[in-house]
C-alpha cells in the first residue's frame, strides 16, 4: 500500500523514467519471446521438410525406376530365372499378379461377411461378450502381421496338412482383414442416428428388419470404406503370405495350389544377384503401390461422399 | 472417431425388453442366429490364433526353458536356439526408430495443424495417410537398393570419423551397407506417417477456447503450443508413441531386407543384425521340427510385447479422451 502511495507521489520526471524503464524491459522480454517463437516455428517447418524428403525421394525413385520396367509382357508372361548365359531373361510377373488377386478375393469372400456381421453385433448389443470381443479386435488390428502367417502355418499347413497353398495364404489375410472390417463396421453402424431405429420400430418392424432395411443401408458407405481399407492393407502384406503360400511359378487360381504374390516377389527378388531381376522389382513395387493408392483413394472418396449425403 | 465415444443403440435388445424382462426364445429370429454364428466364428479364430501359436511353441519352452531369452547362438536345425540377438536387435532398432519418428513427427504434426495454410491442410493430411498405406516391403526394397549403397559409400566413413565411433558403430571395414542403423532409419521413416497421422488428430482436437485464451494473454504462437497445446495433448501423444513403438517392434519384411539377417548379439550399430519378426521371416523357409517350434516361441514373445504395447496405448488414448471431455 505504502509503495503505491510513494509511486503516486513521485515527481513527474522520475515517474516518466520509470515507465520508460518498464517499457524497455518488457520490450526486451517480448523480443526474446517472439524470437524463440520464430526459431521454434522454423524448427517445426524444418521437421516437416525432413519428414517429406525421404518420402518424396521414395516415391520419385519408385516411378523413375519402375515405369521403364513395365510393358505388356510384364503383365502377361511367367517369370524366367536369369542364367549366366542370359542374364537379362526375367520374363513377366503374371504369376504374382494372379496370385495376389486370387489371395485377396478368397480372403475377402470370408472376411467381409463375417467381419460385417460381427461389427453389427458389437454395435447393436451390450454384453460382456461384445465388450471383450471389441478389445480383442482392437488388439488384433495392431498385431504384427507375421503372427497371422505363423497361425495359418501351424493350423492349416501343419495341423490340417493341406500344404503350402493360396487357401492358407488367404486364411492368413482374412485373419488380418477381420479386425479392420469389424472396427469400421461397428463405428459406421453406431453412427446411424437412433431416431431412424426408433422410427422403424414404431412402425411395427421387427428388430432384424430394422437392422437390415434401415440401419445397414444408411451405414453402407462407412462399411464399404472399411472393407476397401482392409483389402488395401491385405494386398500389400508380405509377412503373412511369406510363410504359407509356397511361391508357385504358375498362373494358378486353384485354392490348393502354391501361388506367388506381388509383395512376395519383391521380397524374394530384391536380394537377387542379377541386376536385371533387381531392376524388375521396382516395376512390381510400382504396380503394387499404384494398386494400394487407388484402393485408399477410392475409400476416401466413398467416405467424403458419405459426409456430403449427411450435409 | 473411436467406437467408445458413440452410445450403443442396443437395437437387438429392444425386442427382448418389449416382450418381457428376459429375452424369450420367440424374440430370436434367424438374423440373431446369423450374427451369433459370425461372432462365435470370430471368437474361435481369435482363441485359435493365440492358442495355436502358444501350443506350437510348447516343445521349445519345455525342452530349452528360458535359454530362448538369454542364449546367444542360433544353431539350426537342432539348437540350441538363443534369442538374445533378436531381442537386442528389436530393442535397438525400434527405440532408435522411435526417437527419429517422434522428434520429426511431432514437429511435422504441429506444422500441419498450425502453420500450413488451411487450403493445403487436407491435401497434406491425405498425403500423409497415403504414405502410411505404402506396403512395408516397398520401404524395405528402397532401403536395400538405394539407401544401403549410399550408406556404405558416404555415410559409414563419415560416421566412423566421429569420436568414440568404434564403441558406437563398430570397427571400420567390418561393417556392411545393411546394418542395424539402416534398419532403424528405415523403420523410423516407415512409422513416421502413422505417428504423424495420430498425433495430428490428437493435437487438432485441443479445444480452440484454450488456445485463444492463451493468445489473448499475449502468448506467442510457440508459447501457446508449449504451454497449452502440448500439455493438453500430452497423454494422447504418449499413446501415439506407444502405437508407433508397437508397429516398429512388429515390423517384419523391411527389417528382414535391410538389417542384414545376422543373429549376433551386439550393440555396434553399423554391424548387421536382425529382429524377432525379421528372424522368423528369414529362417522359416528352411526350418523344420524343433526350429519351427523355436520360431513359434519367438512369435509368442512378439505377441506378448505387442499386446502389452497395444493395451497401454489404448488406455492412454482413452484417458486423453476423458480429460478432453472434462475441459
Amino acid at each position: 500500500m505504502s509503495d503505491l502511495i510513494e509511486l503516486e507521489e513521485l515527481p513527474v520526471e522520475a515517474e516518466h523514467s520509470m515507465r520508460e524503464e518498464i517499457r524497455r524491459v518488457s520490450e526486451r522480454m517480448r523480443g526474446r519471446r517472439v524470437a524463440t517463437s520464430r526459431v521454434m516455428v522454423a524448427l517445426c517447418g524444418v521437421a516437416l521438410v525432413v519428414a517429406a524428403v525421404p518420402l518424396v525421394a521414395l516415391l520419385y525413385q519408385l516411378f523413375d525406376k519402375g515405369l521403364s520396367q513395365i510393358d505388356w509382357s510384364f503383365f502377361t508372361h511367367l517369370p524366367e530365372t536369369p542364367t549366366i548365359i542370359a542374364p537379362n531373361a526375367t520374363g513377366g510377373v503374371s504369376n504374382a499378379i494372379v496370385g495376389t488377386i486370387a489371395l485377396t478375393i478368397y480372403a475377402s469372400i470370408v472376411a467381409i461377411p463375417v467381419g460385417v456381421l460381427v461389427g453389427v453385433y458389437l454395435a447393436e448389443t451390450e454384453s460382456k461378450l461384445a465388450t471383450s470381443l471389441r478389445v480383442v479386435s482392437q488388439t488384433m488390428a495392431g498385431a504384427p502381421s507375421i503372427l497371422m502367417g505363423l497361425f495359418a502355418f501351424s493350423f492349416l499347413v501343419h495341423d490340417l496338412n493341406i500344404g503350402f497353398s493360396s487357401i492358407a495364404g488367404s486364411f492368413a489375410l482374412a485373419v488380418l482383414m477381420l479386425p479392420v472390417i469389424i472396427i469400421s463396421t461397428e463405428i459406421a453402424v453406431r453412427n446411424v442416428p437412433n431416431s431412424l431405429r426408433e422410427a422403424g420400430l414404431a412402425l411395427g418392424a421387427k428388430s432384424h428388419k430394422v437392422s437390415l432395411k434401415v440401419v445397414l443401408p444408411s451405414s453402407i458407405t462407412g462399411i464399404v470404406t472399411g472393407c476397401i481399407l482392409a483389402i488395401s492393407r491385405a494386398v500389400g502384406e508380405t509377412a503373412p503370405v511369406l510363410l504359407v503360400i509356397g511361391g508357385g511359378f504358375t498362373n494358378s487360381w486353384q485354392p490348393f495350389d502354391p501361388v506367388s504374390a506381388m509383395p512376395l516377389a519383391i521380397f524374394e527378388n530384391a536380394k537377387s544377384e542379377y541386376p536385371s531381376q533387381r531392376a524388375q522389382v521396382w516395376g512390381i513395387a510400382l504396380v503394387l503401390v499404384i494398386f494400394v493408392f487407388l484402393l485408399s483413394l477410392t475409400a476416401r472418396i466413398w467416405a467424403s461422399r458419405k459426409q456430403q449425403v449427411r450435409n | 472417431m473411436s467406437v467408445d465415444q458413440i452410445p450403443n443403440a442396443g437395437l437387438l435388445e429392444y425386442e427382448a425388453v418389449m416382450v418381457g424382462d428376459k429375452p424369450t426364445v420367440t424374440s430370436r429370429t434367424w438374423y440373431h442366429w446369423l450374427l451369433l454364428t459370425a461372432v462365435i466364428l470370430f471368437a474361435a479364430v481369435s482363441v485359435g490364433f493365440v492358442g495355436t501359436i502358444f501350443w506350437s511353441s510348447f516343445p521349445t519352452w519345455a525342452h530349452h526353458g528360458f535359454t530362448l531369452l538369454t542364449g546367444k547362438g542360433w544353431v539350426s536345425p537342432d539348437g540350441p536356439f538363443g534369442g538374445l540377438a533378436m531381442i537386442t536387435g528389436t530393442l535397438e532398432t525400434s527405440l532408435i526408430a522411435l526417437v527419429i519418428a517422434v522428434i520429426i513427427g511431432l514437429g511435422t504434426a504441429i506444422s500441419i495443424v498450425f502453420f500450413i495454410p488451411r487450403r493445403f491442410r487436407t491435401v497434406v493430411a491425405t498425403l500423409v495417410e497415403l504414405l502410411a498405406a505404402i506396403p512395408s516391403v516397398v520401404y524395405g526394397l528402397w532401403g536395400l537398393l538405394v539407401i544401403a549403397p549410399w550408406m556404405e559409400v558416404t555415410v559409414n566413413p563419415w560416421l566412423n570419423s566421429w569420436p568414440f565411433a568404434k564403441g558406437i558403430f563398430g570397427s571400420p571395414g567390418q561393417e556392411f551397407g545393411t546394418s542395424l542403423l539402416l534398419a532403424s532409419v528405415v523403420l523410423g521413416i516407415m512409422i513416421l506417417p502413422t505417428f504423424v497421422a495420430i498425433s495430428r488428430e490428437v493435437i487438432a482436437v485441443v479445444p480452440q477456447d484454450l488456445m485463444e485464451a492463451s493468445l489473448s494473454l499475449g502468448a506467442t504462437r510457440w508459447q501457446m503450443i508449449r504451454q497449452v497445446v502440448l500439455p493438453t495433448a500430452k497423454i494422447g501423444l504418449l499413446g501415439a508413441t506407444f502405437l508407433a513403438l508397437a508397429r516398429a517392434t512388429g515390423e517384419t519384411v523391411a527389417v528382414a531386407l535391410v538389417a542384414g539377417s545376422v543373429a549376433n548379439a551386439q550393440f555396434h550399430l553399423l554391424y548387421p543384425g536382425t529382429s524377432i519378426a525379421a528372424w522368423i521371416a528369414t529362417e522359416f523357409g528352411e526350418s523344420q521340427g524343433k526350429e519351427i517350434s523355436a520360431l513359434m516361441a519367438l512369435g509368442v514373445l512378439l505377441m506378448l510385447v505387442n499386446v502389452c504395447l497395444a493395451l497401454i496405448s489404448r488406455a492412454l488414448v482413452n484417458r486423453q479422451r476423458r480429460i478432453l471431455a472434462k475441459v
